[in-house]
């Protein structure tokens, strides 16, 4: 082979190397960034459920404090009897990048979920379900004594 | 409600969201947060998570298994933005 061939052929080895090297992240769950993306509330939700129809429920319990001393630490649980819920997500409204968490589960586990968010400043706090290919929505008002930095 | 097991986990994570300044410099902490989480039972996937910045710093959660598994191997996994990971394994007693 000649020297220059070799060469590119090393070259291309190596490049093929790293790349693969680069690419080999390992995924677990999938993270889809432009629905983690910071921006407005209204823009955000749409951009993820289009069109759909959501239904508000009472199905869906939500507890939050009313009165949140500390925006950093925001205590939530979620929990409902409804079957077949898929999926949750979690909206905080005024938050730079609303959307919290996005989670998934099957049958083996109950819909029952603590978690503790950030909250920047006070407003509703949007708990999203799936429920086959029904969206339901319960949401919650929380008072934040103190948000800005460390939160949202 | 009976029969259920009810899983806590703390993960270790500063949860930056990229937006905080240093105290001491004011100089912008990068993002650095927990993307990805899962809940494996005996190996198979039962929950899977993808978070934001929005989470607070060291994660703690709460779910709940509906039976009652002596035994059964649950692992925990995650992953954060910069691609560090973590795991964790427990055995149902």
């Amino acid at each position: 082979m000649p020297r220059r061939r070799f060469l590119q052929f090393l070259f291309r080895a190596m490049a093929a190397a790293v790349t693969g090297v680069l690419c080999s992240k390992k995924v677990l769950a999938g993270w889809t960034a432009e629905h983690f993306a910071e921006g407005d509330f209204t823009t955000r939700f749409r951009q993820l459920f289009g069109d759909r129809a959501i239904a508000d429920t009472d199905a869906i319990v939500l507890l939050l404090p009313e009165i949140a001393e500390n925006g950093a630490v925001v205590p939530i649980t979620i929990s409902s009897e409804l079957p077949d819920i898929q999926r949750l997500y979690i909206w905080v409204e005024k938050n730079p990048t609303p959307l919290a968490a996005k989670l998934e589960w099957d049958a083996s586990l109950a819909v029952y979920l603590t978690a503790r968010i950030k909250m920047a400043e006070s407003c509703h706090v949007v708990v999203v379900a799936q429920q086959g290919e029904r969206l339901l929505r319960a949401q919650r008002w929380v008072k934040v004594m103190q948000g800005g930095c460390g939160t949202g | 409600m009976d029969g259920y097991t009810e899983i806590k986990l703390l993960l270790s994570h500063p949860m930056e969201n990229g937006r905080n300044r240093d105290p001491v410099t004011g100089v912008l902490i990068p993002a650095h947060f927990i993307r990805e989480w899962v809940i494996e039972l005996n190996g198979k996937v039962i929950m899977a998570a993808e978070l934001g910045g929005s989470m607070s710093t060291n994660p703690f959660f709460t779910v709940r298994l509906k039976n009652s598994l002596t035994g059964n191997r649950l692992t925990v996994r995650w992953i954060d933005n910069l691609g560090f990971s973590d795991s964790a394994e427990h055995f149902i007693d």
